[in-house]
């Protein structure tokens, strides 16, 4: 009798956890595949959507994932404590959390914020620490205790409230509306995971991982099992009551079933974040870019009209992807043979700027350059259904021009990314694993370079690469 | 076993006349009373086999227990030490039951009096006897609570041991039985299917649009089939490859096939999602409640499903590929040194579990007549569940088909013994739910972490 699913089994995975191992924690190469996907998505969603960049856009997007994202570090929070603990039960959880919060509020009961969070947070803890419990003294496999759980709540919840209704609290009335970027709903999320983040520095955290990667090893090495196992999950319910507030302020009520949906969805999300679900690994960068992931699919497709198999294309595209990244992890020890020490933040940040440059482009009003671009009716060829979406606007000489004169611009650019992979080259021949001075003066640079262009684009209007 | 308590030979002979001689009394007292005749011979052969079996264990044990010394504490508080948990847990049940009686009027019958005898002789049957069985435990106390389950519910609700209820429990036991065999299979290697729900709905509705399409319907058949074997030998080699992520890998080819079939079946078509044909009257024959098998009045699938697990359960325990399939669940590492291949188990095993899915979107399209590609959704954890309730262990290596046969038909009577008593569908998850765990914990228990190392 072993752990569901104990690391060593697999060769590829054994030399890769060896690998991270000696590399310490601030390399984590399962972040590869949710970062590359992400920009790909973003960049495709941009060009085909250019709105997603306004205020309005960004909260909506904002509004929609946050319970997503929380859903995710519920999840993320009790799946690293090892056993194969994958709380299945999440989302009628959500749920729960959602309609008795409705309905006490339509008893009265709960009206001011504090109580609300209180509530649903106590709520969402208590029932992980139960969840604990059981699997700690009654020694269920705690998928059999998160399947249980799944049946139990998905059935009270309709008990409770059985069809969509009821009113939110007045005060999280106006926190669905996603008109702004900084809505509550984002401090929420803010909040949550530099909370997490805090967490990660404890010796507590550290503890959580030793167990969740060898339970067996971490507790002849005396760490108290129980508390850890006992403390991860109150934390998971922590975000559990986070989850539903955000839920409830998304759909302004409550739903018994609409929750429910998120348990396919959070372990989803979990998977392509590069969380392992035999526990020890994860964190909330990954698993809130594998929930934006799932968010920015729909979206893409959204945007192409498939007309009335819009869902199912959907389906198979979640399907899909999630397949294939899970293949694609298989290329992370080959991967790491050529490239030692891979900084996830370093790519973060390079591929951002590559991204940020496609979104300037499909959202910069080309039109205030020179004249309106003409609009060539016609039949619909090749070339143009493939270079359309790449193409905002026609450009007229004027443009051309200015283009031609921002080639310095570009230079320094070249010049500064040249000069941080020299920086790189320079540290890594001084036996230094730190990047970051590196990735400080690739920020700093972005930052001045955009607050130059800012600042030349407000007081001379199209000279703005003029040195 | 070998701690098994043994009787003498007049020992038994007289335990199986007594047996007899209480089915016999039960069964004239019936036709006296004029009950039902299928009544009348399931509780005589439930009274000879609980007479027959509780004479053989129950006896045993006092017969052995003669040599207790008693020393240290008094035999009284060593029997309070040793019998604590059950005796309050008796006590609550008593207590819960007295409070039950006194706040509902009408509550306290003859029948809710018998139903908590019986509920008190199957805990303390299990409590007691189940520790004798270091193999088949969770058997043993999967049927105490099949009969259990039934003998309270044929007590208090009408018509529930009539023939046509026994008969449509067993229809909708073998398709549930029938989705179960690939989570099974798969659950003996330590895997899982998520992917099984996904299938049955694709099989569903694609073959009722080949057949819609003016392909020969046993031609259809064939082709869904052998498309569910693929998506499975595909979810196989996936599986394998990606060790450990069976879950999150079958779900995502899952969603895959559910997303792909919806669009194939919607080319072409104004009604996205929703595909409109006729079932072949053999097919709606093999599944349909009133469905008749050589002219006897049961529909097929319950032959069929009795036939797959009777090959099943003899081919897991016999043959030379049931056997590896156990080595291979039990120690990967040690069953590959001797030969066995793990892919091609991997591989044949997910493909089985596509193929039974499969074949069940076929009998359920049979049964409801149209497509509907949400039809497997239930199967999801259902499936799960009467794996785990059966006793099958989800790390492999332990349990089998039989096991997972009784965990159906445990889901199945408490699901009518629920819809009997008035409980809509989501108070029936709701217990569903809360009966899971302790079921589980009864035998499935992992020791604890101080005793693996």
């Amino acid at each position: 009798m072993s752990l569901p699913v104990t690391p060593q089994e697999t060769p590829g995975a054994e030399s890769a956890i060896v690998k991270v191992a000696e590399q310490g924690g601030r390399s984590n190469p399962f972040l590869l595949m949710p970062i590359t996907l992400f920009f790909a998505l973003l960049s495709i969603a941009v060009l085909r959507t250019p709105s997603l960049m306004t205020p309005s856009g960004i909260g909506a997007a904002i509004i929609v994932v946050t319970p997503l994202i929380l859903a995710t570090y519920t999840l993320m929070a009790s799946t690293i404590s090892g056993r194969g603990t994958v709380d299945l039960s999440v989302g009628p959880l959500i749920g729960f959390i959602n309609v008795t919060m409705i309905q006490l509020h339509a008893g009265g009961v709960l009206e001011n914020p504090i109580p609300v969070f209180l509530y649903c947070m106590a709520v969402g803890a208590a029932y992980q620490f139960i969840f604990a419990l059981i699997v700690i003294f009654v020694r269920v496999q705690p998928i059999i205790v998160s399947l249980s759980g799944y049946l139990a709540l998905s059935g009270i919840n309709l008990v409770i409230l059985p069809r969509p209704g009821g009113v939110a609290p007045p005060f999280m009335a106006e926190w669905g509306y996603g008109t702004s970027i900084f809505s509550p709903v984002l401090v929420i999320l803010v909040l949550a995971t530099v909370a997490w983040l805090l967490f990660t520095a404890t010796a507590f955290y550290t503890h959580l991982r030793l167990m969740g990667s060898d339970e067996r090893a971490a507790y002849t090495s005396g760490v108290p099992i129980t508390i850890v196992r006992i403390g991860a999950h109150l934390i998971s319910g922590c975000f559990a009551g986070l989850a539903s507030i955000c839920f409830t302020a998304l759909i302004s009520s409550g739903d018994p079933s609409q929750g429910t949906t998120y348990t396919l969805i959070a372990v989803t999300a979990l998977v392509l974040g590069g969380a392992s679900l035999a526990g020890g690994r994860g964190g909330v960068f990954g698993s809130a870019l594998g929930a934006l992931n799932l968010y920015m699919i729909t979206f893409v497709l959204s945007s192409f009209n498939f007309g009335s198999v819009q869902s199912f294309v959907t389906n198979l595209a979640y399907g899909a992807i999630l397949v294939i990244s899970l293949l694609l992890t298989l290329l992370i020890p080959v991967i790491q043979r050529h490239i030692r020490n891979f900084s996830p933040l370093l790519y973060f940040v390079s591929l951002g700027v590559v991204v940020f440059g496609i979104a300037l482009h499909a959202t910069f009003d080309y039109t205030s350059l020179g004249e309106a671009p003409a609009y060539l009716p016609g039949p619909m060829d090749m070339q143009a259904a493939l270079t359309k979406p790449l193409e905002i606007a026609t450009l007229t000489p004027q443009t051309l021009a200015l283009k031609a004169q921002a080639v310095p611009f570009v230079f320094f650019t070249i010049l500064l990314a040249v000069l941080a992979v020299f920086l790189r080259l320079a540290f890594a021949q001084a036996n230094r694993r730190s990047l970051g001075p590196a990735v400080a003066v690739v920020v700093a640079a972005l930052v001045l370079g955009g607050a130059w262009v800012m600042h030349e684009g407000v007081s001379v209007p199209g000279t703005e690469a003029v040195r | 076993m070998e701690k098994l308590p043994q009787i003498g030979l007049p020992a038994r002979i007289l335990g199986l006349v007594l047996a007899i001689l209480l089915a016999g009394l039960g069964a004239g007292f019936g036709f006296v009373q004029g009950m039902a005749v299928q009544v009348v011979i399931l509780s005589a052969i439930a009274t000879l086999a609980l007479t027959v079996w509780a004479w053989r264990y129950v006896i045993g044990q006092f017969v052995e227990t003669e040599t207790i010394v008693a020393d240290g504490p008094s035999p009284l508080r060593q029997a309070w030490m040793q019998y604590r948990w059950p005796l309050i847990g008796l006590a609550l049940v008593l207590a819960a039951f007295l409070l039950l009686s006194l706040s509902i009027p009408g509550f306290f019958n003859i029948w809710n009096v018998l139903s908590l005898i019986i509920l008190l002789a199957i805990l303390v049957l299990t409590r007691t006897l189940g520790r004798q069985f270091q193999q088949n435990r969770s058997a043993f106390i999967g049927i105490m609570v099949l009969a259990g389950l039934f003998s309270v519910g044929s007590m208090n609700i009408e018509g529930f041991a009539s023939g046509n209820n026994i008969k449509s429990m067993l229809l909708f036991a073998s398709f549930l039985g029938i989705a179960s065999i690939g989570q099974t299979l798969v659950a003996l290697l330590g895997g899982l299917d998520l992917s099984i729900p996904f299938i049955i709905g694709g099989a569903n509705v694609g073959l009722l649009y080949l057949i819609g399409l003016g392909v020969p319907p046993w031609l259809a058949t064939i082709i869904v089939l052998l498309i569910g074997t693929i998506f499975g030998v595909i979810n196989g080699l996936l599986s394998y490859r990606l060790q450990g992520q069976a879950l999150i890998v079958t779900l995502g080819t899952g969603f895959a096939i559910s997303g792909g079939v919806q669009i194939v079946t919607s080319i072409g078509s104004a009604y996205s999602g929703n595909v409109f044909g006729t079932v072949p009257p053999w097919l709606a024959n093999i599944s349909a409640m009133n469905g008749t098998t050589f002219g006897l009045p049961f529909p097929p699938v319950i032959l069929v499903w009795a036939l797959i697990a009777l090959i099943l359960i003899v081919g897991l325990r016999t043959t030379v590929y049931g056997r590896y399939l156990y080595a291979l669940g039990v120690n990967r590492t040690s069953a590959s040194r001797v030969m066995i291949s793990e892919m091609r188990y991997w591989v044949i095993m997910y493909a089985l579990s596509g193929f039974f899915a499969a074949l069940t979107g076929g009998l359920l399209l049979g049964w409801s007549g149209g497509g509907f590609i949400g039809v497997g959704d239930q199967y999801l954890f259902l499936t799960l569940a009467a794996v785990v309730v059966g006793g099958t262990s989800l790390l492999g290596g332990a349990g089998g088909y039989g096991f997972t046969v009784i965990g159906v038909l445990v889901l199945q009577v408490l699901s009518s013994f629920l819809v009997g008593i008035g409980l809509d569908f989501k108070w029936q998850q709701f217990i569903f739910g809360l009966l899971i765990l302790p079921m589980v914990a009864l035998y499935a228990r992992s020791p604890h972490i101080r005793t693996q190392i």
